[in-house]
């Protein structure tokens, strides 16, 4: 199937490039991510047969006044460690046209979009991840006015190097007069029966057609923003939600307020059964049409970010809240550069549930009731962070963190149950001279629960404009007592980036829609190249 | 204003369009002609004592056994992979390498997930029930019967073939114990020390893949085995699975307690 759309995009970007050869742009990318890969029984990092493992990717777009088109050819027949067995394979998943003019835009081949906040429609690649849940279909953008945006789409979503059967149809409308912005969608999947039993004599009578829909609002004034969302979803029994027929929904109410030197973010949000795949069966990374997105924060530092979360698809109540202040130079708190305080507090809990069955089987019935606002009995995830930033001199600056955590082990990844940490962090930039900076970050985390404490250490050296130096240390003082220790060295000259490390990296589960996934632990040589044209 | 009443046309047909797609809870079942069994199916369980969702996976073995026959369903759990353990000192482990070697062999990347007949790859735990439906009304292309004999320490087993058509592939035999009390981590990511163990592949008595045959119709052909158990097993909780397989699945299975 994939190999039909290749030759056929191909074909289409032939005639593209010709059609364009008077004034076209040229875009592209390479990434390459490169381990050598070691034995190391200390960590359990085992061998492979290959002696090199990659995840390669190169990208070229040609751009012209009317027309685009574009091709991204990816080589992951021996893919990094960590990854499902069907992201292995190689060769070209997405190429595309589009067609763009005062008023439309057209779309053949593969393409990402989203609808709103992606409640019920997100097209989206993630290398990282190993996400590419991109539609291969057609796409309409029509905007008859300044204020108004019509989309609608088709098309069968990549699932790794083949494609769903399903078809996936949407359309959204979206209307902004500046200050307040409406939208709407519709999605639908079309998916033919398949076989699900639920006792020697019955089968399960599956709804061939998945309809989503979307409505949201948003007032945007000044420094004030407010979004409020929601999203609901017809039967959709599958393997996420153990085959019950009850609807899907999600609201969301969010606000903002943002001026020079303070913000405030105050969030909320119900998610209940909206696991929203392409294929009602499948399990995993792949296949999912929606996303719903965590509200906690993304932590760049290494130990706050040991045990993340990932929004539960059962459902759950999230709020998050988040404000920032700086105090002004010359001032008691802000002293002689300023001083910013971050405080960020986020909260997961269970909705609550009341069981129900057909013929005493969970499969078929509409699984559960549940009163919108109240809370069930565990919480999933709780984090309270307080971060200050202070330039203490022209040279040196500093990043202080303190973290609550309290993590929910076994509803992430299935087992361990609740983990409850503070987590310290502090970071420090030193300029060595106009040329070179040193930053160092010492980092621990104290718990009694899982591994227990957990200890880190970075320097990092800047050369500017072309080199970097780092060294790291991750420690397990609780109970492994393992080092996971990575050193690298960076070279960027233009627009080529080059990297070459070597160390180990940790092994972890991941446990979600009632499977469990293994993340090998690795150890060995890295090198990455990365260049952007 | 037009505009804004496009918006709203259009919220209002996405509710309607949405409205009208329920299946009602009356309609959520269909009837399915009950299997008429004409053969065994084997199920390979890969599973794991930290796998918290393998417990559910032995529900349904025991679910697919009441409705069709222990003797029709057999299922081999096979410890395997990163969320099983070997055995230490303090912990009794039920992961063995061969095990691994079948986790390896047939890319299992999650657990619990399992082999029906060997057909269709790695299967989820929902796809089981219709793939043993349906299994199940293949034809044989032979009879197995086993014969169990042990002395001085030894188990002799005795594999009687007799073939209804021309069949070409390999004959495995596994030996499987019951009852074994081991820990188990449980889908409310409890541990429970008292979790029973049943079906539980413990070795290959022929080699990793069995012994090749080529067997004609109208034959009847015997082959004789034997192995020492270890240790650790407990005779009187032993059995032995016997199936032959070639590149379209298992033909045939049966099992037979050793005592």
């Amino acid at each position: 199937m994939l190999n039909e759309r290749t030759i056929v995009v191909g074909l289409m970007l032939l005639f593209a490039s010709r059609v364009m050869l008077a004034q076209v742009s040229v875009n592209g990318s390479i990434q390459s991510d490169v381990l050598l890969p070691q034995k190391d029984d200390g960590i359990g990092a085992t061998d492979y047969e290959e002696w090199a493992l990659t995840n390669t990717y190169a990208e070229v777009s040609l751009m012209s006044q009317h027309l685009d088109a574009g091709l991204r050819f990816e080589y992951l027949q021996h893919p990094l460690p960590g990854f499902e067995n069907d992201f292995k394979g190689w060769g070209v998943p997405h190429a595309y046209v589009k067609g763009h003019f005062e008023k439309i835009e057209l779309t053949a081949g593969t393409f990402y979009d989203q609808f709103g906040s992606g409640f019920v429609f997100r097209t989206y690649e993630e290398r990282s991840l190993g996400i590419d849940n991109s539609l291969l279909g057609g796409r309409i953008v029509y905007k008859p006015s300044d204020k108004l945006t019509m989309k609608a789409l088709t098309g069968k979503q990549r699932q790794y190097w083949s494609l769903s059967d399903s078809w996936i149809s949407g359309a959204d409308v979206e209307y902004s007069s500046g200050v307040f912005t409406f939208g709407t969608s519709f999605v639908n999947k079309h998916e033919e029966q398949e076989d699900i039993m639920t006792d020697a004599t019955h089968k399960l009578n599956l709804p061939e057609n998945v309809n989503a829909f979307d409505v949201r609002a948003r007032l945007q004034k000044g420094p004030l923003s407010v979004l409020a969302e929601y999203a609901q979803k017809t039967q959709d029994p599958s393997f996420d939600n153990g085959y019950i027929y009850r609807h899907g929904y999600v609201a969301m109410l969010s606000a903002s307020y943002s001026k020079r030197g303070a913000s405030v973010l105050l969030q909320a949000k119900r998610s209940d059964n909206m696991s929203f795949r392409s294929e009602r069966s499948m399990s995993g990374t792949s296949s999912f049409i929606n996303h719903l997105p965590a509200f906690t924060m993304e932590h760049t530092y290494t130990l706050p970010a040991l045990y993340p979360y990932a929004t539960h698809s059962g459902g759950e109540w999230a709020y998050q809240a988040e404000g920032a202040y700086t105090f002004k130079k010359n001032t008691p708190l802000g002293g002689r550069y300023g001083t910013t305080v971050k405080l960020n507090f986020s909260h997961i809990h269970d909705i609550d549930q009341h069981p129900k069955s057909l013929n005493g089987l969970t499969a078929g019935s509409d699984g559960y009731g549940s009163s919108f606002w109240k809370w069930g009995s565990r919480m999933f995830y709780q984090e309270l962070n307080v971060q200050i930033e202070k330039k203490i001199s022209k040279l040196l600056k500093l990043n202080l963190m303190y973290m609550n955590k309290f993590y929910n082990k076994t509803v992430v990844e299935g087992e361990g149950g609740m983990i409850h940490s503070d987590i310290f962090v502090a970071e420090g930039k030193y300029s060595l001279s106009k040329k070179a900076i040193l930053r160092a970050e010492a980092q621990y985390l104290f718990t009694k629960d899982d591994q227990g404490d957990w200890a880190y250490g970075l320097l990092e050296l800047s050369l500017a404009p072309h080199w970097m130096i780092a060294l790291s240390d991750l420690y397990n003082v609780g109970e492994t007592h393992l080092h996971y220790y990575q050193g690298s060295v960076t070279l960027k000259a233009d627009s080529h980036r080059f990297q070459i490390g070597y160390g180990r990296t940790r092994a972890g589960y991941n446990c979600s829609g009632g499977i469990c996934r293994y993340i090998p632990a690795s150890k060995g040589l890295t090198l990455s190249y990365n260049y952007n044209f | 204003m037009t505009e804004r009443l496009q918006i709203f046309q259009s919220m209002v047909a996405v509710l309607l369009i949405s409205a009208c797609s329920n299946i009602d809870e009356s309609e959520r079942l269909i009837y399915v002609e009950p299997a008429h069994v004409a053969r065994a199916v084997l199920i390979e369980d890969f599973t794991g004592q930290r796998c918290v969702n393998c417990p559910n996976a032995v529900a349904e073995i025991e679910r697919l056994q009441e409705a069709y026959g222990e003797e029709n369903v057999i299922a081999v759990g096979i410890h395997s992979g990163p969320l099983s353990i070997f055995s230490t000192a303090k912990v009794k482990g039920l992961r063995t390498e061969l095990g691994d070697t079948y986790y390896d062999y047939w890319n299992v990347e999650a657990e619990p997930s399992g082999l029906v007949d060997r057909r269709g790859g790695v299967m989820m735990l929902n796809q089981w029930a219709s793939l043993v439906h349906s299994e199940l009304q293949q034809s044989a292309p032979m009879q197995l019967l086993l014969q169990c004999e042990q002395q001085n320490g030894n188990i002799s087993i005795q594999v009687t073939a007799k073939v209804f058509s021309d069949f070409k592939g390999k004959l495995q035999l596994w030996l499987t114990e019951d009852g074994i009390v081991a820990p188990q981590m449980m889908p409310d990511g409890t541990v429970n020390t008292d979790y029973v163990h049943n079906h539980v592949f413990r070795a290959a008595i022929n080699g990793t893949w069995g012994d090749e045959v080529d067997w004609k119709a109208g034959e009847e052909n015997v082959m004789n085995f034997a192995i020492t158990p270890e240790g650790e097993w407990v005779d009187d909780s032993l059995s032995v699975v016997a199936f032959v397989y070639n590149d379209d699945g298992v033909q045939q299975v049966t099992k037979i307690r050793i005592k």
